[in-house]
């Protein structure tokens, strides 16, 4: 009757089938940009190294190309309205990363391409399972007990594993892995959901300290638990970058569903006493700050790594010596936590700085999403989610680069590791999940991209 | 919450913008620091797992060459002149290091200078090395020739062409194996590092080039230089007195002719039969120190001659002798240290010379005046044979002027037509020289013997100078030096000449 009447429910119909079609569109043509820059880089890695293209590569790219569109189809089929860059991003990622490990060790290439694997239907899994964010929400006090549990199992005394000084293993058998990958994820939820519940009284202020007004002291509560775990993990687990991670988690995101600076003031005065006190009375802490103020005290033992680190760096310089046509071998953990060097030193400040804009595009992205999401719970999980990646990401490359005490975490999606693969891509199919709800469930899904 | 998240956006800008800053100064800024440290192998590591350029003496003779082996390090260097000419190639060693041209010339060796770099571009896709070839200015059968001659006693052997500078022979004695220093297999080349280390002589420092003497009378033709260039010297004046010592200013310890034989006259007289009273006189009473000190460093004494070899050693000659204390009339100045000046101008006391630097005071003498850079590469070939670098032949110092260089170079010719030197004489060639006994003390009497030479077709510019020391001699007798120095220097010249 009416040409001013309100647009029905059907009317957005067209909007999102719009939106659908154009960001799997992206994401499709970026998903292939990747396979080409990927499958070069193997060739051109196995060009410098032995002078002939890999015997594998047809296998190679048929497998490459294969996993990425099994993980487009299903986003485009249960996740359609997602964030377009994310997905190429990371593949980019766990492809650089592939590169690199199969130049260093074939053997480990082959366990990594199996994770990858994994990771990916770990990645589809996720997507199938949890349709609604929301029902992560309802479960959250089952996601901290899990992060805890989780976190503290390698402690036990049987499964537990001490690997390289640090434990942080748990073997059943014949497989190992490092359940405070998962542990991370578990907690961002259950913190996202626990702040959705008190954000409001956590962000009152109703104490006065002198001019100050701050929150209850009643309230700090659950940050002092959250810093005990991680002492508990510094001092037991001897895991300081995970520590560091979980703590920086809980923290932003307290900050961010309450809005109150002071926390982060708290933060950074416990962060300081913890640092502090672990630096007082654990030599492997005060190890770690002597290595990193002066590795050259002890170049052929505590600050061998790190050195060799900047050697290789320096080596690449600005373009890199070129991929295979590294020296190799000197530094150990390089298919690890020091596969930067590696990618520095074969890619030179080109090839560490296209690492670095890629992890600031995923935490830009992860930002995006958190900003859009329509729904409280889901823009704190995608903000912990993304500081996850970003700060884990930054621990270990400025601990190589020595910007900070070297801390032993993986490189998120390039280094060499089960357990950290297939937990990231959980990570980011729960953001896409975000993502695409929040589109889907916006009233006006143009404005909500 | 927007308010937070864009905050925390730009947190995560922040700290990635401090790795990248940070990226920047490990890969870029202090790349280069990084790379050169000594505990930081890779560049070696590169240099061993590539092939190499061959080092080749000037009459064509593989001085060090590459070989290819299926080990951790694809390439073993070997030297099939071993000992000979250990002091000019030095060794190639994974572990110690590398020396001598391996290390002068290891951008050309191992193909990365630019001229070579860019040869290999119009092949890009070819597989041809870049390395270089060093082709040198020594020659092997001279530098067997002064191996020969100076037989197991410790000394050194420099000869070069004063019109170039180009070093034709440069042999320190006692040697060492190269071979044995860079053999890949590190615990080898260890134990003979710490067997060759533990020899008294130390066969590692060059001689030649890296350690200086006391240069004795052979140090007078800088003298009788800085006497003519002062002007108060002349081959007709002064017409020293024929006495058996000379006692300067300020002391009583006098400065004593060889054997206490009586010796005076003019300056080829007193050059010829190498008279100190005389020199010592001359220094004394009509130089002073600063015509001394600038001779001295006209001929390159308190620098390193800029030979393309690595750490040369200076000459030294001193530069403070004090206050004036007295202004006789028509003499030099007394200096609070005029009795050392004395004592210099026969190259004692605190005179020290390498035999690189003696020979280049003969190659001054020689080549007008002019002392050309010492040199021991010739030119740079690609592996294809093709010559992509030649040397430029340059001046290093002006000792002279050719006036009185050819006052010196008649002077040394009468050395050996009828002075200390006749042994040096050759039929058929011009040969000026100065003989040498630095005394090391008295009692028992050792010395470090000398001769310093020029040679040449008669009426024509000489072609070979030399320098010749024999170390740690019993007796210091005035023909010590030259009896054992002298035919050294003559058998390296003959060999280098062709001629007698």
């Amino acid at each position: 009757m009416t040409a001013t009447a309100p647009p029905s429910p059907s009317a957005r119909t067209p909007d999102l089938r719009a939106i659908v079609t154009r960001r799997r569109t992206t994401e499709l043509g970026l998903l292939v940009l990747v396979a080409i820059v990927v499958v070069s880089a193997y060739a051109l890695a196995s060009l410098g190294r032995n002078a002939s293209l890999p015997a594998n590569i047809g296998p190679f790219l048929g497998v490459i190309l294969g996993l990425i569109l099994v993980a487009h189809l299903v986003v485009r089929r249960w996740a359609g309205a997602a964030d377009p860059l994310l997905l190429p991003l990371v593949a980019l990622l766990n492809g650089i990363g592939f590169v690199f490990i199969a130049r260093l060790d074939e053997q480990l290439a082959a366990l990594q391409a199996t994770w990858t694997g994994v990771g990916i239907a770990a990645f589809v899994v996720t997507l199938l399972v949890v349709r609604d964010i929301r029902v992560l929400q309802r479960y959250r006090y089952t996601f901290g007990l899990i992060g805890v549990v989780l976190l503290l199992l390698p402690l036990l005394p049987v499964f537990g594993r001490n690997i390289n000084g640090a434990r942080i293993w748990v073997a059943f058998g014949p497989v190992s892995f490092q359940p405070g990958e998962f542990a991370k994820i578990a907690l961002a939820i259950f913190f996202a959901g626990y702040l959705v519940e008190r954000r409001e009284v956590l962000g009152v202020a109703t104490f006065k300290v002198g001019p100050i007004n701050t929150p209850d002291p009643r309230q700090f509560g659950p940050i002092l638990a959250a810093w005990a775990v991680s002492l508990l993990v510094v001092i037991f687990e001897r895991d300081l970058g995970s520590a560091l991670l979980f703590f920086l988690l809980f923290v932003v995101v307290l900050w961010v569903a309450t809005g109150r600076a002071a926390y982060l003031a708290a933060g950074g005065v416990l962060f300081g006493l913890g640092a502090v006190a672990s630096w007082a009375f654990f030599s492997h802490v005060q190890q770690r700050v002597s290595i990193w103020i002066n590795p050259w005290a002890d170049p052929q033992g505590s600050g061998y790594q790190i050195i060799q680190g900047a050697y290789a760096l320096a080596w690449g310089g600005t373009t890199g010596v070129g991929p295979g046509l590294g020296i190799v071998g000197r530094i150990p953990f390089d298919e690890t936590d020091f596969i930067i060097a590696i990618i520095g030193e074969e890619l030179g400040l080109l090839g560490t700085t296209a690492v670095l804009v890629t992890f600031l595009l995923i935490a830009g992205s992860g930002l995006r999403i958190a900003r859009s999401a329509g729904a409280t719970f889901g823009t704190l999980l995608a903000v912990g989610l993304t500081a996850l990646i970003a700060f884990q990401a930054f621990i270990i490359m400025a601990g190589v680069t020595r910007l900070l005490p070297l801390t032993g975490v993986t490189l998120p999606f390039i280094s060499y590791g089960g357990s950290s693969l297939v937990a990231n891509y959980v990570l980011i199919a729960l953001l896409l999940r975000i993502s695409d709800q929040s589109v889907r469930r916006s009233p006006d899904p143009l404005a909500a991209l | 919450m927007k308010k937070q998240i864009a905050f925390l956006g730009a947190a995560i800008l922040i700290c990635y913008t401090a790795l990248f800053v940070k990226f920047n100064q490990v890969q870029v800024f202090e790349a280069d620091s990084l790379n050169n440290r000594t505990d930081n192998t890779r560049s070696l590591q590169r240099d061993f797992n590539e092939p190499r350029g061959s080092i080749i003496t000037a009459d064509g003779v593989v001085a060090a060459y590459s070989e290819e082996r299926r080990a951790a390090l694809r390439y073993q260097r070997i030297y099939p002149e071993a000992q000979l000419l250990a002091g000019v190639t030095g060794y190639f060693s994974f572990s110690l290091g590398s020396n001598g041209v391996e290390r002068s010339y290891n951008d050309e060796l191992a193909g990365r200078t630019t001229a070579l770099k860019l040869r290999q571009l119009t092949g890009l896709f070819s597989d041809a090395s870049n390395a270089g070839d060093v082709v040198l200015s020594v020659r092997r059968d001279v530098q067997a020739t002064a191996r020969d001659a100076l037989g197991d006693r410790e000394g050194a052997v420099v000869a070069l062409d004063p019109r170039t500078g180009a070093i034709i022979a440069l042999w320190s004695s006692p040697s060492f194996d190269p071979n044995a220093l860079s053999s890949n297999d590190t615990e080898a080349a260890a134990n003979y590092k710490k067997f060759i280390d533990a020899v008294p002589q130390k066969p590692l420092l060059n001689r030649a080039y890296q350690d200086n003497f006391f240069p004795g009378s052979t140090f007078k033709v800088v003298t009788g230089s800085a006497g003519l260039i002062s002007g108060t010297v002349t081959p007709a004046v002064p017409d020293y007195p024929v006495v058996t010592s000379y006692t300067p200013p300020l002391t009583r310890q006098a400065i004593s002719n060889f054997d206490g034989t009586p010796c005076g006259g003019t300056l080829f007289v007193i050059l010829a039969r190498s008279c100190n009273s005389s020199f010592a006189q001359m220094a004394s009473e009509q130089l002073g120190p600063d015509p001394m000190i600038s001779t001295a460093e006209a001929y390159g004494f308190n620098d390193r001659p800029p030979i393309d070899l690595p750490d040369p050693a200076r000459s030294l000659y001193p530069t403070d002798f004090g206050k004036v204390v007295e202004r006789p009339p028509g003499r030099a100045p007394v200096y609070e240290d005029t009795p050392r000046l004395a004592q210099t101008a026969i190259g004692q006391n605190d005179v020290r010379a390498t035999p690189l630097q003696m020979a280049l005071v003969a190659a001054g003498v020689a080549n007008r005046g002019s002392i050309m850079v010492p040199h021991v590469m010739s030119e740079i070939r690609s592996r294809d044979g093709d010559v992509v670098d030649e040397y430029d032949p340059d001046e290093w110092r002006r000792a002279t002027s050719p006036e009185i260089a050819e006052t010196m170079r008649q002077a040394m010719l009468g050395v050996v037509s009828d002075g200390s030197a006749r042994n040096m004489a050759i039929p058929g060639l011009d040969v000026g020289a100065k003989t040498g006994t630095a005394q090391l003390g008295t009692t028992p009497p050792r010395s470090h013997g000398w001769m310093i030479a020029f040679a040449g077709p008669p009426g024509r510019p000489p072609e070979i100078a030399v320098a010749v020391l024999v170390e740690n001699l019993t007796g210091a007798s005035s023909d010590t030096g030259g009896a054992n120095a002298g035919p050294v220097a003559k058998a390296v010249i003959q060999t280098a000449l062709g001629a007698g």
